[in-house]
């Protein structure tokens, strides 16, 4: 009988988060020995890990830490949720109708090239300062991702699954669940990623444009009033939403879709 | 979807005709003028909205038409302001690209070529990477003051990492059996690299380039915009918004993207060419 | 039971939009025995994959007759199955419910669906691949899973595009072996399609030659070897005589064209 692929020894699969483990903790190790005992530790420019994890306790422990989180996250989760509902549609359309596809196609490319974060004040201005306002320039900014993809994934569906299924039996229906939708989905998920990574560049834009509350205001208000080892802290719970994020949907991606090897 | 189109209904087999069903020069360039006339069509309907609706007064201070846009732009170059703006933004574009390169290409390579170092950086590469460049912004300005070096540093944070991504896939993706044939030739270190490394690297580091010119446009805007400077295209456009000129904002925006758009279709166009060689991809994100 | 399969003046023009039209199959005349296995051969682009495609019942041709058993042909049916040459496995779907795609179609209740499937991926010899996927076989792994999943349906005519044409040639000489051995098994009519002429030989009762585009019938061959088949046969004189029959009939198809042509 032929081969299977060959399982990987354990040093294999766990090496680089291993060795990638230790080089953090070095990081730190290293930020914090430094600003302890070699270089004089300037409050007003930088901070140190000790300091910055206190203050961080201190910020989930006073509650302000997360009802920044709750705050920020409320737009997010409209704008990207508008974006996905309306986004995937329109690449379809864009990707089933080859016509449709042609014409829409170099005005999404010339407007995703544009920095359409210059359009946030406007946006808010229009809109207001509260939660629509935001949304709006969240969805503005995360919707194309989603477009782009789902015409892609649209355009790689395989004729030859299309001819195989119907050379089964298999009607319009049967056509959608069993070949368009898996094939399409992937890329998706794909479009997801790049696109909550631009919903965040979005809350961020949109609370140092004007906000009284959220993390990007948060991280901005402790900058005005220098206050590093907390706002040092926000900017590191930041990183780890959009790492959680990022990574998370890489992983699902990769547990969901193992056939994609080498996508 | 296919290729394969219904046939004939007609009962005798077909003649192949010469002229029917040729391609004729509407057919060919087709997605190009379906795309460009809905562009037009957008401009000239936006145009018309104003003349032909009714707007409210809140309306009315948004809407900018394209003519008003243009009418801005013919302004803004001729009052002289626009040039040494453009002067600013695009020094600090080129700066921040410029250094990123320098750190990019180098750090991409070595990487590429040791594991252990490209797992020990790897941690750091996919944090930064994951997170919005804006959230540094205002560590950014405490660290560098308001002025160029901000812009620089903001540009330089969003294109290095495309660049070094891209730089260290194309390295480790170099084929090893073309490196054992020329290790086989009696090559040393610095001859793998010329004859096999960077030649396969070169189309994934111009692509990376590509993305490192999208993502530093957007760094200057980004950089300018939230204080960064006071000088700069995007400083124009942040006042012109904060006093309603939607027209100046619009002219601002256009600018941009021209700027971003003929800049990636450049390095398109060089990527095409070191690409040559490779079968084609599917292309997506 | 003579004309089992039988094909009448069957013609087939395409007309792809903005070239010219092509017509793939003119005045087409075929006729199977049941429980034959007849081979056609011919040269690239003379249209007997699209034969198989009209006989299939995904295309309809512009005129003449097709039809199974009596049974004028006119859409897929159960009676019919096939086996790609690109596999046609659908990537986010097991083996076992790859094979039990056509019962699926019908309506078939999971539990009926997995034993007749089980049964017939012990007989393509892939008996503990049930739960793998398909980019975790080899190539010949994956094409029994296509015969399998054609058989399943118990259908009457089993058609071959090229089956083996994507394997190795060592991979091709055990699937040969082992669609013969199936092929007793399962007592199917098949009508396979190749250009090996030497495959053709080995594995059929008759080997029809066709024309190049347009395609026709052009010579009905008789291989009067015993069955069952041995590999020690392709080397007697019988079988070079044979293979050299068909391969006089096929040089001249073959001279008058060009380079390759799509099918």
């Amino acid at each position: 009988m032929e081969e299977e692929v060959g399982k990987l020894t354990f040093w294999q699969t766990w090496r680089r988060l291993i060795i990638g483990g230790i080089a953090v903790i070095l990081f730190f190790l290293v930020w914090e020995a430094l600003l302890t005992w070699f270089i004089p530790l300037n409050k007003f420019v930088i901070s140190k890990p000790s300091l910055i994890f206190l203050g961080i306790a201190r910020d989930m422990e006073s509650g302000i830490l997360w009802r920044d989180l709750l705050v920020s996250g409320r737009p997010l989760l409209f704008g990207f949720g508008a974006a996905v509902l309306i986004g995937i549609p329109v690449g379809v359309v864009m990707g089933w109708r080859e016509r449709v596809g042609y014409s829409l196609d170099p005005l999404l490319t010339a407007l995703y090239a544009s920095p359409l974060v210059a359009v946030a004040p406007l946006v808010i201005i229009f809109f207001g300062v509260g939660v629509a306002g935001k949304a709006i320039l969240i969805f503005v900014l995360c919707v194309f991702p989603f477009v782009f993809n789902s015409l892609a994934g649209v355009r790689s569906v395989d004729p030859l699954l299309i001819n195989t299924v119907r050379s089964f039996g298999g009607k319009e229906m049967d056509l959608y669940r069993i070949v368009i939708v898996p094939t399409v989905l992937p890329f998706v998920i794909a479009g997801a990623r790049y696109a909550i990574g631009r919903g965040l560049i979005g809350v961020l834009v949109g609370e140092f444009f004007a906000a009284s509350e959220g993390v990007g205001y948060r991280i901005a208000w402790y900058g005005d009033m220098y206050v590093l080892d907390r706002m040092f802290g926000y900017i590191l719970v930041m990183m780890v939403v959009a790492i959680l994020f990022t990574e998370g949907i890489r992983w699902a991606e990769r547990t969901a879709f193992p056939w994609r090897v080498g996508m | 979807m296919s290729d394969m189109d219904m046939p004939n209904t007609g009962l005798a087999p077909v003649e192949p005709v010469d002229d029917i069903n040729t391609p004729g020069f509407w057919e060919k360039n087709e997605s190009l003028f379906l795309g460009f006339g809905f562009i037009a069509l957008v401009i000239i309907i936006w145009q018309l909205v104003p003349s032909v609706f009714t707007l409210s007064k809140g309306m009315k201070l948004f809407f900018a038409t394209p003519t008003m846009i243009v009418g801005a732009f013919g302004d803004l170059i001729a009052s002289g302001k626009l040039w040494p703006a453009l002067q600013f933004s695009a020094s600090a574009f080129g700066l921040g690209l410029g250094l990123s390169i320098i750190v990019a290409l180098p750090l991409g390579v070595v990487m590429g070529r040791s594991q252990v170092l490209s797992d020990m950086f790897d941690p750091f590469i996919t944090a930064i990477n994951a997170t919005p460049r804006l959230v540094f912004l205002p560590l950014i300005l405490i660290w560098f003051g308001i002025g160029m070096w901000s812009v620089v540093v903001v540009v330089f944070i969003g294109a290095l990492f495309p660049l070094l991504i891209n730089t260290y896939e194309g390295v480790k993706n170099a084929d090893k059996l073309l490196i054992n044939v020329v290790k086989s030739y009696g090559a040393n270190e610095w001859e793998i690299n010329k004859l096999v490394v960077i030649p396969n690297s070169l189309p994934f580091i111009i692509a990376g380039l590509r993305l490192a010119i999208g993502r530093a446009v957007l760094g200057v805007v980004v950089a300018e915009f939230f204080g960064g400077s006071s000088n700069g295209v995007g400083v124009i456009m942040v006042r012109a918004s904060g006093s309603f000129q939607v027209d100046v904002v619009f002219a601002g925006l256009i600018l941009f993207m021209a700027m971003s758009l003929i800049l990636t279709g450049i390095v398109r166009s060089i990527e095409a060419r070191f690409s040559r060689w490779r079968p084609q991809q599917t292309k997506s994100f | 039971m003579a004309d089992y399969i039988k094909a009448e003046n069957i013609n087939l023009t395409f007309t792809p939009p903005n070239r010219r039209p092509v017509t793939a199959l003119q005045d087409f005349n075929l006729s199977v025995d049941e429980g034959e296995f007849v081979s056609i051969v011919g040269p690239s682009g003379c249209g007997k994959s699209t034969f198989l495609n009209v006989l299939l019942g995904l295309i309809p041709p512009n005129t003449g007759v097709m039809s199974i058993n009596g049974k004028t042909v006119s859409g897929p049916g159960q009676d019919r199955a096939m086996v790609f040459q690109e596999f046609g496995l659908l990537p986010w779907r097991t083996v076992m419910d790859n094979v039990g795609l056509g019962q699926e179609l019908r309506g078939v209740s999971k539990a009926e669906r997995r034993d007749a499937s089980q049964k017939f991926i012990e007989m393509v010899g892939l008996a503990g691949f049930e739960n793998h996927y398909p980019h975790e076989l080899s190539g010949g792994m994956k094409q029994r899973v296509g015969i399998a999943r054609a058989l399943v349906s118990d259908p009457d005519v089993l058609l071959m595009d090229e089956p083996f044409a994507a394997l190795d040639a060592q991979t091709r000489d055990i699937m040969q072996a082992e669609l013969l051995r199936i092929w007793q098994e399962a007592k199917k009519t098949v009508l396979f399609v190749t250009h090996q002429i030497e495959e053709a030989v080995y594995l059929s009762d008759r080997v029809i030659v066709m024309t190049k585009r347009p395609g026709r019938t052009k010579k009905l061959i008789d291989i009067p070897l015993a069955r069952p088949r041995d590999y020690e046969m392709r080397v007697t004189p019988e079988f070079n005589d044979l293979k050299l029959q068909i391969w006089n009939e096929l040089k001249d198809e073959i001279d008058s064209q060009g380079g390759p042509v799509n099918d």
